[in-house]
């Protein structure tokens, strides 16, 4: 419990809110999972809390306030050596026609000494996963089901909200993070350098994954230098791969490595009992079921908390029923067999190949140096405003429900006075009296 | 010494909702802050008891007391009571209806995992007389 990352304990966060533009409606506090935002005092909403980069306050602002911090692009420019892997997201992007290789090529065009696919290892991980639940199922080890450490909004709503289901988080690596790590590895030896003049930018569809490479709540040192977000690139992306004329075969897997950009691609390729959930309100209503012990009869969910998968990330070009379509078509074109070799695999696994150097992760609560007494005591000035309050979860407040305001009030973030119910101001108890 | 208390209502046969009054329990727990392990076995037993009112209980609440010292859950039904408190306590013992065991419930082990839990367990009951449980979790040193 002592032993989190500072990172984890204070607010930090990587959206940012133009003030000019913000009208202080509250669509974006109410939508915050984590009930990180507040709309105190003035018009502007403001981060107070912990944030897990989900997303959805930048969806849902109607007027484009709220924008995620994104990547520095500076991290490559001083690279001996630059490697490029993207999520498999990115071929959905360029319609039916465009193939994955035309899409490394592309990639290769641009200007990156190196181009490594991720999907071959997309394949690989469905193995390690169906290793790693006949082990523990052998052992009768770990709490079902086992939740994919795939999505980094997942975990970290995970350590927010639900810390008592960190343990179902398998300790393995994601493959984004399995490439970096093997590509500088093997690049290194290739060329004689040291790892550090090999810089590595990972393509991604979310805010989530770029930021989760500065985390140290996720690792203490990413093997991924840099990231930078589909729509950041599409354009100059889009012109090289017309220019393509190379002829180099760079994509290697089947199928089942090309479809995890979907809600269900994860799992297509693991032969076990498993589901997948899509959406962020989804994702919350079946972690509250695991919490209250039930889908222990399932071996693994893969969790994604855009909906339909990161085919639905903020930084996706293309429509993501569309992208669906292709991703859907690229399965069918390159079959659901699988292209890696099982007892190699397996080797690997054995090895430690697929595990997470920090393999557990703590969870994010923000730690009170008040005594246990003082903390009961504070419960019940917020049970006793809560009686006080209405239940009307309006938000008028500034603060996203009933409950969240009682504590603010408790510690000094904000003043009953600001409940419209509490003195009187709400609409319905004014033209109440106007009628009279 | 300040102390907390509050109130879950729990409704008969609605196994749709069942869990959701422990669940309240566990999460008024942790906002609290107490340490990991108490609020799981409290979660575990709240949970326990909480299919034990919806199964045989008819109306049925959780009261949570806390204080710096301890944990008590007191669980009140007006169901229809245990015959024979030894027995129930034995694990693999149930007098739960087959359409019960169908949906993972009533296998004998609530009362049992409960004592296993607890530090204390108080049962009153007879049999169409209701359930009172009194459970206790102390609470030694400060935690965190």
């Amino acid at each position: 419990m002592n032993n989190q990352s500072p990172l984890c304990t204070t607010p930090v966060h990587y959206i940012e809110i133009d003030e000019t533009r913000c009208n202080g409606c509250v669509l974006c506090m109410r939508a915050c999972p984590t009930k990180a935002i507040r709309v105190h005092e003035g018009r502007v909403a403001k981060v107070v809390g912990v944030c897990v980069d989900c997303g959805e306050c930048i969806r849902i602002c109607p007027r484009g306030a709220i924008r995620a911090i994104a990547s520095d692009k500076r991290d490559m420019a001083e690279a001996r050596y630059s490697v490029v892997s993207a999520s498999t997201v990115l071929y959905s992007q360029f319609g039916e026609e465009v193939t994955p290789n035309d899409i490394l090529l592309g990639l290769k065009k641009m200007g990156f000494s190196y181009v490594h696919d991720q999907s071959y290892t997309n394949e690989m991980f469905n193995v390690a996963i169906e290793l790693y639940i006949k082990e523990n199922k052998k052992k009768e080890h770990a709490p079902w089901p086992l939740i994919s450490p795939v999505c980094p909004v997942v975990v970290r709503l995970i350590a927010t909200r639900f810390p008592d289901l960190l343990s179902h988080i398998p300790p393995l690596a994601a493959p984004r993070e399995i490439v970096a790590r093997e590509v500088k590895m093997r690049l290194s030896s290739k060329f004689g350098c040291d790892e550090s003049e090999i810089k590595t930018v990972h393509i991604s569809p979310c805010p989530a994954k770029m930021i989760c490479i500065k985390e140290r709540f996720f690792q203490d040192h990413s093997y991924i230098d840099g990231a930078v977000g589909i729509s950041d690139i599409y354009g100059v992306l889009k012109k090289n791969i017309e220019k393509v004329e190379e002829d180099k075969v760079l994509h290697h897997s089947g199928g089942m490595g090309l479809g995890w950009g979907m809600s269900g691609g994860e799992i297509s390729g693991v032969q076990m009992n498993c589901l997948a959930v899509s959406g962020l309100q989804e994702t919350i209503n079946y972690l509250e079921k695991i919490e209250m012990g039930r889908l222990s009869n399932i071996d693994y969910i893969e969790f994604r908390t855009c909906s339909e998968g990161c085919l639905g990330g903020l930084f996706t070009v293309a429509d993501k029923y569309q992208g669906k379509r292709y991703l859907q078509k690229l399965v069918r074109m390159y079959g659901i067999e699988k292209r890696v070799k099982y007892d190699y695999v397996k080797k690997l696994y054995r090895n430690g190949w697929f595990f997470a150097e920090k393999n557990r992760y703590s969870p994010r609560v923000t730690l009170t140096k008040k005594t246990l007494k003082e903390r009961i005591e504070r419960q019940k000035r917020v049970e006793e405003i809560l009686t006080k309050l209405p239940r009307k979860e309006c938000g008028h407040c500034g603060s996203p429900d009933c409950t969240t305001f009682a504590e603010d009030v408790v510690e000094g973030r904000a003043s009953l006075d600001d409940c419209l119910y509490f003195c009187g101001r709400a609409p319905s108890t004014v033209s109440l009296k106007e009628k009279k | 010494m300040p102390q907390l208390q509050k109130r879950f209502n729990v409704d008969p046969r609605d196994f749709v909702r069942a869990g959701e009054a422990s669940l309240q329990v566990q999460r008024m727990l942790r906002n609290i802050g107490f340490e990991e392990q108490i609020i799981r076995r409290a979660s575990v037993c709240a949970y326990e008891a909480e299919m034990n009112i919806v199964m045989y209980g008819g109306k049925g609440e959780l009261v949570l007391t806390v204080n710096p010292n301890q944990i008590e859950l007191q669980v009140n039904d007006d169901g229809t009571g245990i015959g024979d408190i030894g027995a129930a306590l034995q694990e693999g013992f149930s007098t739960a209806p087959a359409e019960y065991r169908e949906m993972g419930f009533g296998a004998g082990m609530g009362l049992p995992n409960i004592k296993k839990n607890a530090d204390s367990l108080d049962i009153r009951s007879g049999h169409d007389q209701g359930t009172r449980l009194k459970i206790l979790f102390h609470l030694t040193g400060e935690p965190r």
